[in-house]
């Protein structure tokens, strides 16, 4: 025990120090959290105040730069004439708004004065008034009379008086008050009136002045660059945010993004390299999508009410779900909303993957919305026939028992009731009836649109040289490497299965043996008929259906005679309820001949609709049989080595590899893309990929690179889409294949995506979301546009930008050719279609469609432009897709619909007379032209014929393209510039015939008339009248065509092209 | 090894009160036991000296000369509370400024999270879950450890060892905190986060947690490895082992209990029903251990198998 008593530890221990410690420690920690509130969770401060100061001098510099372009402007002398003449308007009613100023400062002086006095006594009165009404009437008398006493007053006001201002004393009495009280008022809303009249000539001229600084200037005046100045240096530094309540938007972007929506371009070398300043780089696409109302995020994606970090603010972590799109990706944000476009403005690359999934064949196993709808369509209008069929039966059932209910009824009204329900009942079955008959017809309208993106392996015997199947199924890209046909990875057993079975499973037929056409004529024709639109024969070049190059090596003769005189035609019917292609015996056996086309499309067996076309986008060219030859021969010389060098597939004929083969070609989903005998009904095999973009990522399948992706960054859908496009089957890697099932191993083939293509398909797939905007947002449009979105999946679907320009700047694939690069093979492309709706009647657009010949019997021809070589085939459009197109074109070019042909005044003999001699003038030769039906003629013709405008054409485009026709199709040879105007009216520009004299009416609208009255009597005559000058026409064709001259005064026949025009109008 | 793995659960905001315990508890443990060896050291001078333990003391409490005999609370007891308060503040707050709310996105009721794990606290109650049927881990379980928790002032028979640190005088409460609370609970906990992955199932540190592990175990009843089949013979089978249990695990408890001179001096001062509520409480507990250790080594995963519970 020690001699001195330890201290207490707890009592005398001092805490000072780290109390001290403690308390530093927790101010500290204060003002940490203090910073951290004010600047460390908002760093888009600082960011506003950068942009402040970035853009503030990007202004200053803008600024001066503005001023001296302005300056230059002004010193102008159309400037300074427009400045002149309101100066000088200015000058001569200045007096007199000067005046009129005066006046009504008077007047207002006068108002003021008077207001006091009368709006007092006013009142008075109205309370006056008010005490009469409600008292007794015994009193009333002397209320009132006491109230007349007080209305004569006088009461003493002085008032300024016009003219001069002088005030004038006076007493008015209550009355007089009252009625000087109005006319005051009265007399400044004249004032005042007069005033504006006045000046409204020099507002206008002030308008027109200010319009040509901004018309003539590049951007922003610089006064409003000072406005902008002025916002910038105001501006506070706050949240800026777009809040949209009701669609749960709330966008804080701008809060960094400061520059996005100024009026100015500004780049980010403006802004010091900073690309978060930059102002959009699509204005266009931003005015049609007012933040305001959409906000960012919605097509932008990220997290838009996060602020704290970039990071955050672009939602590039794990929990958010719908991060930025990185910018190659950015169009995917359009497809949410815009599902049913096919062709998208403002976005190319979407719409290259919107096509590419239709044209590449995804659609062939993965279902996507909107893509591919006839076989569903097809299933569930069977689906209601069986159950309108079995409605009907038992109805017919019912009014038997209701008929024998009757009979044995014990008293008439019972009776009657029964023979009611009967009646009733054979009503409600003839409705049924109706109902089947409009499903039967819808579906033969459907079953006519359904394609498949590949060709009928039902054929493969009668088409195919056998040796060559095993070689294609085995890699298809190493025989033609562009083809959509994609490489599956098989094994040589695997091969000689699926060769074997699809061999096996064709139809066995003979087709007519063909005699041997002229390769030569036939060469000519597949270059000039228009199959270029889609097919190619070098690899290099993009085309729609198959590169022809080899076809010689692989096809038949006799079948490539008949595809190319109807591709449509099949060797046999088929029946999709009996689910089989009947047979020569199947007709037989009901007594019918063994005919199947169109027009004869019920199965002899059940009644139903037969699908009696091959399932191709490929229409009929209606050549005639011996040009069919011409081109099958030159397309069976197109090969790089013989048939018979291919390596003999004995092993095709082999029924024990059909069993195998017939499950490969299930497990494969082969069709998905190719008719087969027996699997017409086989569903698609892929996955849907309507919403595949916003699948949760836990549920998409990387398999065992799941952590590779992940520490490389491509642990998203953009990742996974990339990689699985580029390589099917990459998510295959590491596994241990020897004790796993084969038949686990992925299916999808390998399709030699570009990257470039890869990139298209993932922006598209990235976009195909569950969208978390509300539905009204979305692009369904009722109207007009409707038609257009429509009509871009049967445009796109056929490919008729193969060979029609839709769009300026779309180029048709035949208009790249070398074939159409000189004037004269310009004038042989087929028509633009820009216009084509306002030029055209819908109904005789309907039938044109129908049958491009427009003649039943004579096909071998094209209804409008018999003087092309290239043709517009027959399509077999079903109803439902002609009614598309038309509705379509007509939407395309603003018109609306039904379309009501207007009333045109038939001509008087003196009229027709003037427009005789103005169709046959040597300034005008229309008939030169334009082809007229006389086979020698029609040879040189560059036009259709005038027969055909009454039914064809819209008097009023006719009006219009008369007028200026390169403004509705740059680059026609039609030519600008026969009319001028003078007037009202427009009148011929070319020396006018003697009889136009004393006529003031407008010549073109004349015309009109004339060209939807002319009959084949009158065109004769026409062409007697101008025999002499269709003869030189002839000599004016050898010239080499000029450019056209505008200018009325020019003398001599205004026929010319424009050919500089042309080259500039054909963009890319 | 999966450094990033193990990383993703260290670091995650989830964790930190996890973490922190890890280091903690065994910290303050170390640094009780130490200040209670010291208190002992004085106790056993106190003793050592009968007549300053006579005069000085009713009771053997560590004392030196010199030390006052009672400290008043303000301000001896409350300037450290105070301390205490400050420093717990700064640590509040630069945790809440430095790591944000875990939150993740909208839940999605067709896609739920995996591992589903519970707050940290309650991470031991979950880990029991998969060595009880839920009605014993879920509700009986959780009351009892409560209930037991309640019951301890009325069984404690020790005059000695309130206020102070000392494991002369404490020793086997002092054991039994240790091996329930950190062995049993905490190690559930420690568990739960660090060794339970997707699946709820069992990957080492270091291992990557991979949704699509396969893992091969078969776990059987203990009657099934004795091959009966009948719900009554099961029912008396378990009952058979399970009374068995509870003698012998109840005749370790007291020869643990009564193992020192000073707890055999407690032991007479208890009354049968305190020291029965003891005995039941400590052997419902190395029911727990017992559990664990048979499931993990033997695959057996009830003992008592009966229509209405499984134990």
């Amino acid at each position: 025990m020690p001699d001195t008593p330890e201290k207490d530890p707890v009592t005398t221990s001092s805490l000072g120090t780290l109390l001290v410690i403690s308390s530093v420690l927790v101010m500290l920690t204060l003002v940490w959290a203090l910073y951290n509130e004010f600047f460390g969770l908002r760093p888009w401060k600082s960011y506003e105040r950068e942009f402040s100061a970035r853009y503030q001098t990007f202004l200053h510099k803008q600024i001066p730069q503005q001023e001296a372009a302005e300056k230059q402007i002004l010193a102008s002398p159309e400037y300074q004439q427009l400045d002149q003449q309101l100066k000088a308007a200015e000058e001569q009613v200045q007096q007199k708004a000067d005046e009129a100023d005066k006046q009504i400062a008077i007047l207002d002086a006068r108002f003021s004065a008077l207001t006091e006095t009368f709006t007092t006594e006013r009142a008075y009165v109205a309370t006056q008034v008010y005490a009469i009404e409600h008292t007794s009437l015994s009193r009333q008398p002397g209320l009132q009379k006491k109230l007349a006493e007080h209305e004569v007053g006088p009461f003493r006001v002085s008032l300024p008086t016009p003219p001069d201002g002088r005030i004038v004393t006076g007493d008015y009495t209550f009355q007089q008050l009252q009625d000087e009280f109005n006319k005051v008022q009265l007399d400044k809303a004249n004032l005042l009136e007069e005033k504006s009249a006045l000046l409204h000539p020099i507002s206008d001229l002030r308008k027109k002045r200010d319009a040509y600084l901004t018309d003539h200037l590049n951007g922003l005046t610089s006064e409003q660059l000072s406005g902008l100045l002025k916002k910038a240096l105001e501006a506070p530094v706050e949240i800026r945010q777009i809040n949209i309540p009701d669609a749960g938007i709330v966008d804080r972007c701008e809060s960094c993004h400061a520059g996005i929506r100024e009026p100015v371009v500004i780049t980010a070398k403006d802004m010091g390299g900073k690309k978060v300043f930059v102002s959009h780089p699509d204005p266009e696409l931003l005015a049609l999508h007012d933040p305001d109302k959409f906000g960012c995020s919605p097509c932008h994606g990220g997290n838009g009410m996060a602020l704290e970090s970039v990071e955050r603010a672009h939602g590039n972590y794990e929990h958010w779900l719908w991060p930025l799109h990185p910018m190659e990706n950015v169009q995917a944000g359009c497809q949410q909303c815009h599902a049913m476009d096919m062709v998208l403005d403002h976005a190319p690359v979407l719409s290259e993957g919107k096509d590419l999934f239709q044209r590449r064949g995804c659609v062939g196993c993965h279902r996507f919305q909107n893509y591919d709808p006839e076989p569903e369509e097809i299933a569930s209008v069977q689906q209601e026939t069986i159950l309108l069929e079995s409605k009907r039966a038992e109805a017919q059932h019912n009014v038997q028992r209701s008929i024998q209910m009757g009979d044995a009824a014990p008293d008439n009204d019972t009776a009657r009731m029964y023979y009611t329900q009967a009646d009733s009942l054979r009503v409600s079955i003839s409705d049924i009836d109706g109902r089947i008959e409009q499903l039967d017809r819808r579906s033969k309208d459907l079953l006519r649109d359904t394609k498949k993106v590949g060709p009928d392996l039902k054929e493969v015997r009668v088409k195919i040289q056998p040796d060559w199947i095993p070689v294609w199924i085995s890699n298809p890209h190493a025989w033609r490497p562009s083809t959509r046909m994609p490489r599956f990875r098989l094994k040589d057993d695997e091969v000689k299965a699926i060769a074997a079975f699809i061999w096996q499973s064709g139809i066995d037929a003979t087709l007519p043996h063909q005699p041997p056409g002229d390769p030569v004529k036939g060469k000519e024709s597949f270059e000039t008929r228009g199959c270029l639109g889609c097919h190619s024969l070098d690899e290099s070049s993009p085309h729609f259906a198959a590169n022809l190059s080899r076809v010689g090596e692989k096809d038949n003769y006799d079948y490539l005679v008949r595809w190319i005189h109807n591709p449509r035609e099949r060797t046999r019917p088929y029946c999709p309820f009996e689910k089989r292609d009947l047979t020569e015996a199947d007709y037989k056996k009901h007594g019918l001949p063994y005919v199947f086309d169109l027009d004869h499309s019920k199965c002899p067996n059940d009644g139903h609709e037969l699908q009696v076309e091959q399932e191709t986008i490929m229409p009929n060219l209606r050549l005639t049989i011996e040009e069919s030859r011409d081109i099958a021969s030159y397309l069976i010389t197109l090969k790089t080595k013989e048939p018979s060098s291919y390596p003999h597939a004995d092993y095709l004929n082999d029924p024990s590899l059909k069993a195998q083969g017939h499950a490969l070609v299930q497990r494969y989903g082969c069709a998905g893309c190719h008719e087969i005998a027996g699997m017409e009904d086989e569903g698609r095999i892929g996955t849907e990929l309507t919403k595949e973009g916003s699948k949760p990522l836990e549920q998409i399948d990387f398999a065992l690179l799941t952590r590779e992706a992940r520490e490389q960054g491509w642990y998203n859908h953009k990742g996974f889409f990339e990689h699985k496009l580029a390589k099917p089957e990459i998510y295959d890697t590491g596994r241990d294949w020897k004790d796993r099932d084969p038949n686990d191993r992925l299916r999808m083939p390998d399709f030699d995506l570009k990257p470039q293509e890869i990139s298209s398909l993932t922006t598209f797939l990235m976009g195909a979301v569950d969208s978390q905007i509300p539905p009204r947002y979305w692009d369904m449009p009722e109207d007009q546009r409707r038609d257009i979105q429509e009509g871009w999946w049967v445009v796109k679907k056929y490919n008729c930008m193969g060979c029609h320009q839709f769009m300026v700047g779309q180029s048709s694939r035949l208009m790249m050719l070398p074939h159409y690069q000189t004037p004269e093979g310009r004038d042989q492309l087929p028509p633009k279609l820009m216009d084509e709706g306002a030029r055209v009647s819908p109904d005789w657009m309907e039938k044109f469609l129908a049958n491009p010949a427009m003649d039943p019997k004579d096909t071998d021809r094209d209804g409008v432009r018999s003087y092309l070589k290239v043709r517009m085939p027959t399509f077999f459009f079903s109803p439902i897709e002609i009614r598309k197109l038309v509705r379509f074109f007509q939407a395309l070019a603003g018109q609306p619909m039904p379309y009501i042909p207007p009333k045109l005044e038939p001509l008087t003999d003196q009229e027709i007379a003037m427009a005789r001699a103005l169709f046959t003038s040597k300034g005008a030769p229309c008939l030169k032209c334009h082809a007229t039906g006389d086979p020698a003629h029609d040879k040189f013709a560059t036009a259709p014929n005038f027969l055909l405008a009454r039914d064809r054409l819209k008097p009023d485009w006719a009006r219009r393209w008369m007028l200026d026709p390169s403004m509705i199709s740059p680059g026609t040879a039609m030519p600008s510039g026969l009319f001028k105007p003078v007037g009202d009216h427009y009148v011929f520009a070319g020396p006018t015939p003697d009889i136009f004299k004393g006529y003031d009416g407008d010549q073109p609208e004349l015309l009109v008339r004339y060209m939807f009255e002319i009959t084949p009597d009158e065109q004769r005559r026409l062409m007697s009248m101008s025999a002499e000058m269709l003869k030189t026409s002839e000599l004016i064709r050898s010239q080499k065509p000029g450019v056209l001259s505008q200018n009325p005064a020019h003398p001599g026949p205004i026929v010319a092209r424009i050919v500089a025009r042309q080259a500039g109008g054909f963009g890319k | 090894m999966d450094w990033h793995q193990l990383w993703e659960i260290t670091s995650a905001p989830d964790n930190v009160p996890i973490v922190a315990l890890i280091l903690l508890v065994p910290f303050y443990t170390w640094y009780g036991i130490r200040q209670a060896l010291a208190n002992d050291r004085l106790i056993a001078q106190l003793e050592a000296d009968p007549q300053l333990a006579k005069t000085h003391h009713r009771k053997t409490l560590p004392w030196k000369a010199g030390w006052s005999k009672e400290v008043p609370v303000w301000p001896y007891l409350l300037r450290i509370e105070f301390l205490a308060v400050i420093i717990v503040t700064v640590l509040l707050m630069v945790w809440s400024i430095t790591l944000n709310a875990p939150l993740e996105e909208l839940a999605n009721p067709n896609l739920t999270m995996n591992p589903a794990k519970a707050p940290w606290y309650f991470l031991g109650l979950q880990e029991m879950l998969v060595y009880f049927d839920p009605w014993m881990a879920g509700v009986v379980m959780p009351s009892l450890i409560i209930v037991g928790l309640i019951v301890i002032p009325y069984i404690d028979a020790n005059p000695l060892g309130a206020g102070y640190y000392t494991w002369k005088q404490r020793r086997f409460a002092i054991g039994t905190f240790c091996f329930g609370f950190m062995l049993l609970w905490l190690l559930m906990v420690v568990i739960g986060t660090f060794i339970r992955g997707p699946g709820w199932m069992w990957f080492w540190p270091g291992q990557t947690w991979d949704p699509n592990n396969q893992v091969f175990e078969v776990n059987r009843d203990l009657p099934d490895i004795f091959r009966i089949t009948s719900a009554w013979g099961k029912t008396i089978f378990g009952a058979v082992v399970m009374g068995f249990y509870f003698a012998v695990s109840g005749g370790i408890i007291h020869k643990l209990f009564t193992w020192s001179n000073w707890n055999k001096k407690i032991f007479q001062k208890m009354s049968f029903l305190q020291y029965m509520t003891m005995q039941a409480f400590l052997t419902v507990m190395m029911l727990l251990p017992i559990k664990i250790l048979i499931r993990h080594l033997f695959r057996i995963k009830y003992i008592w198998v009966t229509p209405w519970f499984n134990l």
